[in-house]
């Protein structure tokens, strides 16, 4: 209920949400909690944690390089969601967990389930179950984001909808996740196709990283994910830790402030 | 019980587990190839370039020397290493590509190991007027260069991967995420029985002309079917596509996994003996890979097999029981390779050679008269640098 309360909350206030992707322990536990802390401080109000894995096709160049550190690092689903449970004692943001689906296959789903309980997870989004796969994470409770792309035709959009979700990721480029200018028309025609069949929060991600992108679909979108675009400041400020939060913080709150005083003007 | 079900699946394997941005792309080419597999211009055309382009039928060859010195098994040849390109793998890039011209695609995406589905795909994107973009590991452009060479001269773009592996596992990721920006106007040409479906289903039933070839050939040669076929298994194509049509028939069929250095994680690539269930590249099937569902790296001699995964269709006929996977070590192919090319003057690929090294294995035990065929999957000249390298590295201590 956290993360649609907390969507609930934000429409409520016209205020469009702003979802944080990061890498669950990279470059590593301290300096992760510490992005975190900053992002939360920034004014970011979701948190979207990935879990590092060998294969990530769903991910461009700058995700999936810290997918494969997460790798070198030892990382795995079972550390990912001890971490989760450690992020979970240091900040107030609903927890979405990103894993792609072979670790949970291993894990188990009822252990996956149980684990994820108990770590103080909210929601879980699994980039390589499509809809029609999706069932099988059913069942046990967990809050499950699907998702959809502009190449969606209209009887998967209505079968997201079906789902009730607490919201549905928009993948708003045909493509992996990654830096990169929208076509801001398609998106916005995209947007609409979606909105007319669900009621649902639409969140936009893939490719969002300035502020004007935020501005561009106010009021057609409920929230966006940021994720590479922060991936790349932690790569470019990791050599200096002391600084790293603050620039985070600093972009969270370029993203959000844009953004709430464009509904208020 | 024909396979796949509706939904892609072979029993319990298969299905499609890739982002829901690629599922339109997977849907619409499911769609055009169920409607040119039962077009009859669409299959005389195919049947027309396999046969006066790629040089089909392939032989099917008695090799006595071979069998002599093995044992009383008489040992036969399906000699794939004779199609243009040197391999079985242009069976399924000339139907691939013909469907994506019907499709309206002007890009063909390949992911390769050896080099020699590249190179296949790159011959294809050439005759038939399309681009073509080709993603190979940065270790497997070094131990293949020659078929590196061969993609460029053909007009292709070979993109090194230098990420995870560096091997076939990444080149694939890198492949999908290319096919993911670029579908509307690329098809991603898979290179074995794997992927999503309906890539394992399509890349069999292309491959299929080997198996239905053999029986004909075989009932014409020697009056009936043969005992045994035996092939290599990385992703599982050049096996499946000899296999397929003789599912139903008293014929033992024997995969040939490489088995690498030994039994220790990451020195082989031996995934259904020793693998589980995962999913990987688009379906869940059997896959090497940690407690925690990280996949592994692999080692085989042979860059073709060196691959934690395998098709789905595989991996539900070894659950049914119906065909036996056995593994051979880099040692047994590296010999086997040898022994054929001395025998009977064919240099097969290193990755043919593993099933060729299966054969001589169990030929001194079987009964005389009894038959076997070995897939010839391709010729070995792409190989000659690196077994020169090895035999030598052997003749010094190293």
């Amino acid at each position: 209920m956290e993360i649609r309360n907390r969507l609930a909350h934000l429409r409520e206030k016209e205020e469009m949400a702003l979802i944080a992707f990061i890498m669950a322990a990279v470059p590593d536990e301290d300096l992760c909690l510490d992005c975190i802390r900053a992002l939360e401080q920034g004014g970011c109000d979701l948190l979207e944690l990935g879990v590092p894995f060998t294969d990530p096709l769903a991910d461009g160049e700058v995700i999936e390089r810290f997918h494969h550190r997460g790798v070198k690092l030892g990382l795995n689903l079972k550390r990912g969601l001890d971490f989760a449970a450690r992020v979970r004692a240091a900040c107030q943001l609903p927890l979405i967990l990103f894993s792609y689906y072979n670790p949970i296959l291993q894990m188990g789903l009822d252990s996956f389930a149980r684990d994820c309980r108990e770590a103080g997870v909210n929601g879980v989004i699994v980039p390589d179950l499509p809809l029609d796969e999706l069932g099988r994470l059913a069942g046990q409770g967990l809050e499950l984001i699907p998702m959809l792309a502009p190449s969606s035709t209209l009887p998967r959009v209505q079968m997201a909808a079906d789902l009730d979700p607490a919201f549905i990721y928009c993948v708003s480029v045909r493509g992996v996740t990654g830096v990169r200018s929208l076509p801001e028309l398609e998106i916005k025609d995209y947007l609409q196709k979606v909105r007319a069949v669900t009621t649902a929060p639409l969140v936009l991600g893939f490719g969002i990283s300035q502020p004007e992108q935020v501005r561009a679909f106010q009021g057609l979108a409920d929230g966006v994910v940021i994720g590479s675009a922060l991936a790349q400041i932690i790569e470019e400020y990791e050599s200096r830790p002391a600084l790293l939060p603050g620039m985070l913080e600093k972009r969270c709150q370029a993203l959000k402030l844009l953004s709430y005083w464009e509904v208020r003007s | 019980m024909i396979y796949p079900d509706e939904r892609g699946y072979f029993g319990r394997y298969g299905g499609r587990f890739v982002p829901e941005t690629l599922i339109p792309a997977l849907i619409e080419t499911e769609r055009a190839y169920r409607e040119l597999a039962g077009d009859k211009k669409f299959q005389q055309e195919l049947q027309f370039y396999l046969k006066d382009y790629a040089g089909r039928e392939s032989p099917l060859y008695f090799a006595s020397r071979l069998s002599a010195s093995a044992g009383k098994a008489r040992i036969f040849l399906k000699r794939e290493d004779l199609n243009h390109t040197g391999s079985h793998k242009i069976n399924n890039t000339l139907g691939q590509a013909l469907l994506a011209r019907k499709m309206g695609k002007k890009r063909l995406i390949a992911e390769t190991g050896a080099g020699q589905h590249g190179v296949a795909t790159a011959t294809a994107a050439a005759v038939f007027g399309l681009e073509c973009t080709v993603y190979m590991g940065s270790k497997d452009m070094e131990r293949q260069r020659l078929n590196v060479f061969r993609m460029q001269m053909l007009g292709a773009e070979v993109r090194g991967v230098k990420k995870g592996s560096e091997t076939l596992k990444d080149a694939t990721n890198e492949a999908f995420r290319d096919f993911i920006r670029s579908f509307e106007y690329s098809h991603m040409v898979i290179g074995s029985v794997v992927g999503p479906h309906p890539y394992p289903m399509m890349v069999r039933d292309f491959q299929a002309v080997i198996g239905r070839e053999l029986r004909r050939q075989f009932l014409e040669q020697e009056g009936g079917l043969p005992d045994r076929i035996i092939a290599c298994v990385g992703g599982g194509s050049n096996a499946m596509g000899i296999f397929y049509p003789f599912l139903d028939d008293p014929v033992e069929l024997l995969g040939v996994e490489a088995g690498g250095k030994g039994i220790e994680p990451g020195q082989h690539c031996a995934t259904l003996s020793r693998g589980n269930d995962g999913v990987l590249h688009g379906a869940f099937s059997r896959l090497l890979q940690d407690e925690y569902g990280q996949v592994m790296d692999t080692h085989s001699i042979s860059a073709g097999l060196d691959y934690p995964g395998v098709g789905p269709e595989h991996a539900s006929l070894r659950e049914r029981g119906r065909v036996e996977y056995v593994q051979v070590s880099d040692r047994e192919a590296l010999d086997a390779f040898m022994q054929l090319s001395q025998m009977e003057g064919i240099i097969p690929a290193l990755e043919s050679a593993h099933a060729v090294a299966y054969a001589l294995k169990i030929a001194a035990a079987l009964e005389k008269e009894s038959s076997l065929v070995v897939n010839l999957s391709g010729r070995g000249d792409k190989d000659v640098e690196e077994v020169a390298r090895l035999l030598g590295g052997d003749e010094s201590g190293n």
